[in-house]
């Protein structure tokens, strides 16, 4: 205790805290880019396995098949995996670009399931109706489907964008400069572990709270249809 | 791309690959055994406890679910010896991970107390049932159906992510076998790709034993894929 009294002054210092701060937004930037991106090819992925037709059958096995073996190999070993094979095929890869690569392989697993849950909550008869109208496929999931799905589809989305900064602590092991590495970092010059890594824990919190708390707002606004909301609003005087 | 996979050093080595399998599977069972309890206790009193429990448990739950299982890994593990007490690698993993799974399972099974109707329990007390009678008539079937499939896709979270984590101090699960393993020859491709295969098949055998203790036990239709 009187260890961590002592160390406190020198830890919450300036230059330790720009250090921190750096690497709390370079966690955010990875997990954003990593799952904005993946979010984009989650629904490349989905389009594809809504191919109907028994020709795209072995498209949609493919597709099936990605999903389900990605949500059952740890993040770890992903991360593994990437920064290996990215290295025998061009040895002058950034890190950073390894974990977006990584992150993205992940989010596009996670993200496809909740993309299709969205998709498939439009009542069917929507999508009838637009092929009666002589839409095309992709027309008919722009301008009819996905309008209709957004209010499924975001906030498991966001829920999932904040758990995924949280296990983005893993990237650190092949040595991103991020908050966690940063935390080993500082335990290694001699900091006690309990400030050290109570620190970071608290600035993982800083960045995920609000996040959270942003989901849990637009799930509770986005599942009331709009119609119900004004007749909500009607009655509460 | 000139690199020549060679699966050969793996497979020489593959015995201790499944022993670390096994301690995995283990770690995973225990780790979710004991979030189970947490999260049992941690529901009871969200849904019936005291306000000042049940803010405790809130904050609880709130810093838990919002910073990563490795950092709380690393504070038992890197902070706890300062303070006097030196736990083993192992043992660092499965009170973490139990703490971890506890709060995400309090979550998760104060969705199942809440499905229980309270008119379904006073008809439950007019037909003259015993306590343990309600809670194994009424209230299980209840929590088993409408969170036995959430339960279950959070088994192979804990199976999967949790104890991965492990590796990094330097418990041998699966993961740290493999890392060791491919530290001596620097093999890392095949050993990952082997290990992330074995992952795969282990999560289906934990899911097609889940899908069918459901189906048996609580009667719930689970889903395997």
């Amino acid at each position: 205790m009187e260890r961590i009294l002592e160390q406190a002054p020198r830890f919450f210092s300036g230059p330790n805290l720009t250090l921190l701060f750096e690497s709390a937004m370079l966690t955010l930037g990875m997990t954003l880019a990593g799952c904005l991106i993946g979010f984009g090819f989650a629904f490349v992925l989905v389009f594809l396995r809504q191919t109907p037709g028994l020709w795209a059958l072995p498209l949609r096995l493919v597709c099936i098949t990605y999903v389900e073996v990605f949500r059952r190999i740890p993040f770890i070993v992903v991360i593994y995996l990437v920064l290996f094979f990215i290295q025998t095929v061009t040895p002058d890869a950034s890190l950073f670009t390894i974990a977006v690569i990584a992150i993205c392989l992940y989010a596009v697993a996670y993200t496809a399931d909740i993309i299709r849950g969205g998709l498939e909550s439009v009542p069917a008869t929507q999508v009838e109706a637009a092929q009666a109208m002589n839409l095309s496929r992709l027309q008919t999931n722009l301008r009819i489907v996905l309008p209709q799905a957004w209010p499924v589809i975001v906030p498991p989305a966001i829920a999932f964008a904040v758990s995924f900064i949280k296990d983005t602590a893993l990237v650190s092991q092949v040595g991103v400069f991020e908050l966690t590495f940063r935390g080993k970092e500082l335990n290694n010059q001699g900091y006690s572990g309990i400030l050290v890594f109570g620190t970071i824990a608290f600035c993982y919190f800083l960045l995920s709270f609000p996040l959270s708390l942003l989901g849990q707002h637009l799930e509770k606004r986005l599942a009331t249809p709009r119609g119900e909301r004004r007749t909500r609003k009607i009655r509460q005087p | 791309m000139n690199y020549r996979f060679q699966f050969g050093v793996v497979w020489e080595n593959f015995p201790q690959l499944l022993e670390g399998a096994w301690l995995t599977f283990q770690l995973g069972v225990f780790a979710f055994a004991g979030g189970a309890i947490v999260g049992l206790l941690g529901a009871a009193i969200k849904t019936y406890g005291p306000w000042p429990l049940r803010l405790l448990v809130d904050t609880y739950v709130v810093f838990i679910t919002n910073t990563p299982a490795l950092i709380q890994i690393y504070f038992l593990y890197f902070g706890l010896p300062e303070v006097g007490l030196r736990w083993s690698n192992e043992a660092c993993l499965l009170i973490g991970l139990t703490l971890n799974a506890g709060a995400y399972l309090t979550l998760i099974l104060r969705a199942g107390f809440i499905s229980v109707r309270v008119t379904e329990i006073e008809a439950g007390q007019t037909l003259g049932m015993s306590l343990i009678q309600q809670i194994r008539y009424i209230v299980m079937p209840h929590i088993a159906k409408s969170i036995y499939p959430a339960l279950a896709n959070f088994f192979i979270v804990v199976l999967v992510m949790g104890t991965s984590v492990g590796a990094l101090i330097g418990v041998d699960e699966l993961t740290g076998q493999a890392i060791n393993l491919s530290s001596v020859n620097y093999r890392w491709l095949e050993y990952f790709t082997v290990v992330a295969g074995m992952y795969v098949v282990l999560t289906f055998i934990a899911s097609i034993g889940l899908a069918l203790l459901g189906r048996w036990v609580f009667r719930v239709k689970a889903r395997i894929f």
